[in-house]
């Protein structure tokens, strides 16, 4: 019993980290831009919804606004510097470690580094078959799965879907076929900087709020997409879910004060041994 | 006989006197030493205490920049653990010397090996891969985990509260390096240091052949570097002598905190190296005095120093990726050819 429950507990937060990875997925692994900052906008996005549940407006209008704002802000970004560093991967993570220091220092500033809660839609537990489960990580769990398959669906059957994948196969053969490049770029980047702002409203409903909480969800979203596959939505869920069962486990029946290095193990064994990662198609070059 | 001599000076370059601009563009890593002279003697010299304990902390910021450079920008490679190193450094020796009970001067070595044996292990796995990305990632992984290790092994680190340091490195081939002085010499002792590898590393053929694995990998390989194993050497001897000036961290501050090692002390690291110009040996010293010598003189806030750090970063990584020596170095050498 003492095990279910564990996955279980898992299962749900590895959903969380799931999110995260697939913004990170579709903005690295498909567009190639090394966005650090992307754990920034996960941050924002938990305290607009603070901000929006704080005035009383509720869980569900947070949802959505924290997605638009962080779409929003992601546009911007994309606009004012990714834009500029498509053909380097180390320009854009310069860059984006410069927006690091902006963000947060501001963000400290202007929100005190007090960490900030605010009151989940689902307060409390149930109980199915003697296993006690919280609500509201059994919502998070729900919501996860729905904008994942959203996003599965989009990426599959639209147009702009089919266009983002064969961006990120070739690039200049996308561009060769039609493809307008620098716009589904933006869109690229617009989406997973969405998906960072409702991971970041999903994490405050569970976590305690603050302008340093991003570096990890940051390094979970990284450390999912390689063992993902990079440029794998479906591998990246899956490895979120598998490190989120990984974490549970190890801290039930290891330490718990470890619980984010299981994550960097899984990295080196996965770098070591499977350096496709769990679904991903391309090979990795080396010389 | 004619023929032969008529070859000669095509073969090898002639003895031509210089032109004097030559010998200026020549004299310039000269003059670039005999100021660094002059600034490092200032604070021993004629300083007061405040003067003496802000060129200590200038140069150790500048030793770790240098040592950073190696990896980054020699080899290329975008190592997101090295305040990790420091932190390790300073930890390992404050530990060794204080709870084991061994001389700093053995502490320092010992401390740079476990650094150098890690940063191996590290390294390996992840640079078997061209591009660097998975450096960039597994050493912010890394760097965390590492982190979280010294805030939560309370027996050994002093957990999250930290740890006070209250011995001092002692003498070294007689000069006393106790005091106040002797700790800034330390300092500056350390950047010496970094700055020799560095000057030995660019003018071997490893610094070559790093240079060249910068610039493209694949074509590195087949004029015969051994890309991976001078990628993964770049990063270990870099690592280490992060690591050496760890060990000159715990004595100089008489506290460690686990915050020492956090990504942000990487962050701005990186900030300072992109400014100042990156693989160049005066780089990251230009970027230090200017990320950290004049705000901390002007008395700027701490957090809008952080910000205004922050939008330099972008600004430069987008406008001016080579940094202000890159930009000199360009400008020198375009007069020296005498194209204006």
């Amino acid at each position: 019993m003492d095990l279910i429950q564990t996955l279980l507990d898992g299962l749900m937060v590895g959903g969380l980290y799931a999110t995260v990875a697939i913004g990170v997925t579709l903005v690295f692994g498909i567009m190639g831009i090394l966005n650090f900052a992307h754990g920034q906008m996960v941050m924002l996005g938990a305290y607009t919804a603070f901000f929006v549940v704080s005035a009383g407006l509720g869980f569900w209008p947070a949802l959505a606004i924290g997605m638009v704002a962080m779409g929003a802000l992601g546009l911007l970004l994309e606009r004012a510097v990714f834009r500029y560093t498509l053909g380097d991967h180390m320009q854009g993570l310069t860059a984006s470690l410069g927006l690091i220091m902006v963000i947060e220092n501001l963000a400290a500033a202007a929100f005190t580094p007090d960490p900030r809660n605010f009151e989940p839609p689902l307060p409390g537990s149930f109980q199915v078959l003697g296993l006690t489960l919280s609500s509201q990580r059994m919502l998070v769990l729900v919501l996860v799965v729905v904008l994942v398959v959203a996003c599965h669906l989009f990426l599959q059957k639209t147009r702009i879907g089919k266009a983002i994948r064969a961006m990120g196969q070739n690039r200049t053969g996308a561009a060769l076929v039609g493809i307008q490049t620098s716009q589904v770029t933006a869109v690229v980047f617009v989406l997973g900087s969405a998906m960072a702002g409702a991971a970041g409203v999903l994490y405050g409903s569970l976590f305690a709020i603050t302008p340093y909480m991003a570096s990890a969800p940051l390094m979970k979203g990284f450390i999912l997409t390689v063992l993902g596959g990079l440029g794998s939505v479906p591998g990246a869920v899956l490895a979120g879910f598998l490190l989120g069962v990984a974490e549970s486990l190890g801290s039930r029946y290891l330490s718990a004060s470890f619980r984010d290095g299981y994550g960097f193990i899984l990295l080196i064994v996965a770098l070591l041994y499977f350096p496709r990662g769990l679904l991903g198609q391309r090979g990795k070059m080396r010389v | 006989m004619s023929a032969g001599a008529q070859a000669a000076p095509a073969a090898i370059p002639s003895p031509e006197p210089m032109t004097l601009r030559q010998r200026v563009v020549g004299a310039i890593p000269w003059a670039g030493w005999l100021v660094l002279a002059v600034l490092l003697a200032i604070p021993a010299l004629g300083g007061g205490r405040y003067l003496v304990y802000l060129g200590t902390l200038i140069a150790l910021q500048a030793a770790l920049a240098t040592s950073l450079n190696i990896v980054m920008g020699y080899a290329g490679q975008f190592a997101m653990s090295h305040s990790a190193f420091y932190g390790i450094g300073a930890y390992a020796s404050a530990i060794l010397v204080a709870s084991v009970g061994l001389n700093f001067w053995l502490a320092v070595p010992i401390a740079m090996l476990c650094a150098g044996a890690l940063a191996a292990a590290i390294g390996y796995p992840a640079l078997r891969y061209t591009g660097g990305v998975h450096l960039a990632l597994i050493t912010f992984a890394f760097g965390e985990l590492a982190r979280l290790v010294a805030a939560n092994w309370d027996t050994l680190t002093g957990g999250p509260m930290g740890m006070r340091v209250m011995y001092s490195p002692g003498s070294f081939l007689g000069f006393d390096l106790s005091s106040a002085k002797g700790l800034y010499w330390l300092a500056a002792g350390m950047l010496l240091v970094c700055l020799l590898v560095t000057e030995l590393i660019q003018r071997s053929r490893f610094g070559r052949g790093l240079v060249a694995v910068r610039e493209d990998e694949t074509l590195a390989s087949f004029l015969g570097v051994n890309v991976v194993g001078y990628k993964v050497a770049a990063y270990v001897i870099s690592s280490m002598l992060a690591a050496m000036v760890g060990c000159a961290y715990a004595p100089i501050m008489n506290f460690i905190s686990p915050d020492l090692l956090s990504a942000h002390e990487t962050i701005s690291l990186i900030g300072v190296l992109i400014l100042g110009g990156i693989g160049t040996v005066a780089g990251p010293i230009i970027g230090t005095f200017l990320f950290f010598g004049i705000p901390e003189m002007l008395r700027v806030a701490r957090l809008y120093r952080l910000v205004v750090l922050g939008v330099v970063i972008v600004v430069v990584a987008l406008f001016l990726p080579q940094g202000i020596a890159g930009v000199v170095r360009q400008r020198v050498e375009r007069w020296k050819r005498g194209l204006r």
